[in-house]
């Protein structure tokens, strides 16, 4: 286990300079000779620093996870991203795999991205394309790689007649598989379907391949596999989205047959009471770090913004609120359209739950908090004093348009 | 008003033994509250009747049903693996029904929630998913029902009759079980229509849980940035406002969040 013991003397020795009176020795060629490669190789601290520093930043920042070989790398990805991606054409396909997105208010859901992942899957694997069916704007569609578009005109809440046009594309194009999101509207959408067809329906697929779709049967006991059918309905969280360069999404034209009209006599949309719904289902989150001390205003600013309340585990720890309100990775994960941040520094495990939160605005006193950098509105100031504002402005808008 | 309320043999969540299914004793109390409603009386069997239905070699855990406020059950006997579609098709098509309940699927079979739609393109009824309330409707021999959908929203339905109706669990709670109440109701059993179902190409094998996606970042990357990607979301080109003065903070807020339509005046 020793190492072998250097007889400093002797190497010195071999590296006498001869001919002179006094000893000297030669010690540039002593050092060139020690065998370096035997023992570590010796760090260069500085060296290290200079290839972790982030460029770009105002403020010097180093980025000491990737050590030399990832910021080697970072150059050639740089480059990558510089080019215009390719748009991907499929002139001809071989057959159609059509998707209907739930898409509501004419955005797709990251379901629905999911669903167009696995129809991507299933036309790639034999030459065929992706159709979506409903009405979306076309570079949403394009970059989640939908070739080809057709809308379903259905005026209001009508299933049975989307069921029906849906019916008559399945009979007029040539459609191998039609994929539907197992959410509340593509469930229903898709069984009625099924029932008009008579196909068989493979609900709540688990996993999707070209060869092969699971899902779970007689209360999640058996999981029941075969051949990708033509009717299928996925699970949320089973497929991944298309990740790779954006398709064309050009309209389709076919000839919708007219709809008669159906049992359902009037329909209204009632949105949801944000006291009553659980931050889980929650639409638009206001919460409460350690930066607020005034529970009271607050409160009064959750309602006044019609939002559903949540807090840091700072403050529930403090039982200031409730446990139910904790926002993070032991707490609740977030599904929200917007949450608003009120004196939260956004340590790691509160912002993996506010991670799908589509907007973030915070308002903290801590410029380099990383709830200010994950935050698309950031305000650095107390939120102490923003919260009083808040509700003045809201309420004294109310006010003014309460007066015509 | 007639009501028929399809029962299935579930099995409970947990301890996986035969259980009614918790969404249909909720339709359970819709019904009852809605014939209450409509009579104006206290008497829930005045103005109507309710009756369940159940497909199936035994109706087992079933009577429990009955003591969860459901007054008759009639059992269409059939096979253990027959389809119970053709049954209830036959027995429902007997008695006209105004108002059809069903749960949103079985558990224990093949869990599709296909049968109430199939049942209903068969006896040639409307549907209508995911009912969480049930009101009488503004003329005569329509209903009123609330839909529920994500994210705690509701859709206000206005309904002719007669119509097929899935609840959802968003329903209030079954009512309270009373013994009594189950040996008052009646149960009765007639001869279902024998339909064998035909093999399919459906393999089956043990259930495994599949693990669910999450956000990934490059394969074999560090923990740190596997962290990264599980926080960083998209982010929308940050604006930043450096101590404003409350007042301009506040207007700035309200602004962002009209512009991203959180917030409707």
């Amino acid at each position: 286990m020793s190492r072998l013991r250097r007889d400093l003397r002797m190497e010195r020795a071999t590296h006498r300079i001869e001919g002179t009176p006094r000893p000297r020795f030669d010690l540039a060629a002593m050092l060139a000779a020690t065998p370096a490669a035997a023992g570590r190789l010796r760090r260069d601290p500085r060296g290290e620093e200079r290839l972790a520093l982030v460029p770009g930043t105002l403020r010097r920042r180093l980025d000491r996870t990737q050590r030399v070989a990832a910021s080697a790398v970072a150059a050639p990805a740089a480059a990558v991203a510089e080019m215009a991606p390719k748009l991907v054409v499929i002139a001809e396909p071989a057959y159609l795999v059509a998707v209907v997105p739930d898409a509501p208010g004419g955005r797709l859901t990251p379901h629905d991205r999911q669903v167009i992942g696995a129809a991507r899957l299933l036309a790639d694997a034999g030459g065929g394309a992706v159709l979506a069916l409903g009405e979306m704007p076309g570079e949403d569609l394009a970059a989640a790689g939908v070739d080809r578009v057709l809308g379903l005109p259905v005026a209001g809440y009508d299933p049975e007649a989307r069921a029906a046009l849906l019916h008559a594309v399945l009979d007029g194009l040539d459609i191998r598989h039609a994929l539907l999101p197992e959410s509340a509207d593509g469930a229903d959408l898709a069984r009625r379907l099924a029932a008009l067809t008579g196909e068989t329906l493979f609900a709540g697929a688990e996993s999707l391949t070209a060869k092969a779709v699971t899902r779970a049967a007689q209360g999640r006991r058996i999981e029941q596999r075969r051949a990708p059918p033509r009717l299928i309905t996925l699970a949320a969280d089973a497929s991944a989205p298309h990740g790779g360069a954006p398709h064309e999404a050009i309209p389709v034209v076919f000839a919708l047959p007219a709809l008669m009209p159906g049992a359902i006599l009037s329909a209204e949309f009632v949105p949801a009471d944000p006291a009553r719904v659980g931050l889980d289902e929650a639409d638009f989150v206001v919460s409460a770090g350690n930066g607020v001390r005034d529970f009271t205003a607050f409160r009064a600013l959750v309602e006044a913004l019609n939002a559903t309340p949540g807090a840091s585990r700072m403050v529930c720890d403090a039982g200031l609120m409730p446990r139910a309100a904790q926002v993070g990775a032991s707490g609740t994960v977030l599904d929200a359209r917007c949450y608003f941040a009120l004196g939260i520094a956004g340590a790691p495990q509160h912002l993996q739950g506010v991670a799908r939160c589509e907007h973030v605005v915070a308002v903290n006193t801590d410029l380099h908090a990383a709830m200010i950098e994950r935050a698309g509105l950031a305000i650095v100031a107390d939120a102490q004093k923003v919260m009083p504002a808040l509700i003045e402005a809201l309420t004294g808008a109310l006010a003014v348009e309460a007066q015509p | 008003m007639r009501i028929a309320i399809l029962l299935s043999a579930g099995r409970h969540a947990v301890s996986g033994r035969p259980a009614p299914v918790s969404v249909e004793l909720q339709a359970i109390r819709l019904a009852r509250e809605l014939i209450r409603q409509m009579a104006g009386e206290v008497d829930g069997n005045a103005a109507g009747d309710i009756t369940g239905f159940h497909a199936g070699p035994d109706a087992g855990p079933l009577k429990d049903a009955l003591g969860h406020g459901l007054p008759r059950l009639i059992q269409l006997s059939i096979g253990a693996q027959d389809d119970p579609l053709p049954s209830l098709a036959a027995a429902l098509g007997a008695e006209r029904f105004d108002l059809v309940l069903a749960g949103r699927s079985g558990q224990g079979g093949e869990d599709a929630g296909l049968l109430p739609y199939a049942l209903a393109r068969t006896l040639g009824l409307p549907i209508v998913a995911d009912a969480c309330a049930l009101a009488a409707g503004p003329q005569h021999g329509t209903v009123s029902l609330e839909q529920a959908l994500p994210r705690g929203a509701r859709r206000r339905l206005t309904l002719r009759l007669p119509a097929l109706v899935t609840v959802h669990p968003a329903a209030p709670a079954p009512l309270p079980f009373a013994f009594a109440a189950m040996r008052r109701g009646m149960l009765e059993t007639r001869e279902g229509v024998p339909a064998p179902r035909a093999a399919g190409e459906v393999e089956e094998r043990a259930y495994r849980a599949r693990p669910k996606l999450i956000a990934k970042s490059a394969a074999g990357a560090s923990a740190t940035e596997r962290l990264k990607a599980a926080t960083e979301a998209a982010s929308s080109g940050g604006r930043l406002i450096v101590d404003p003065a409350p007042e301009d903070a506040a207007r700035a807020i309200l602004a962002h969040l009209r512009q991203i339509g959180v917030l409707r005046d």
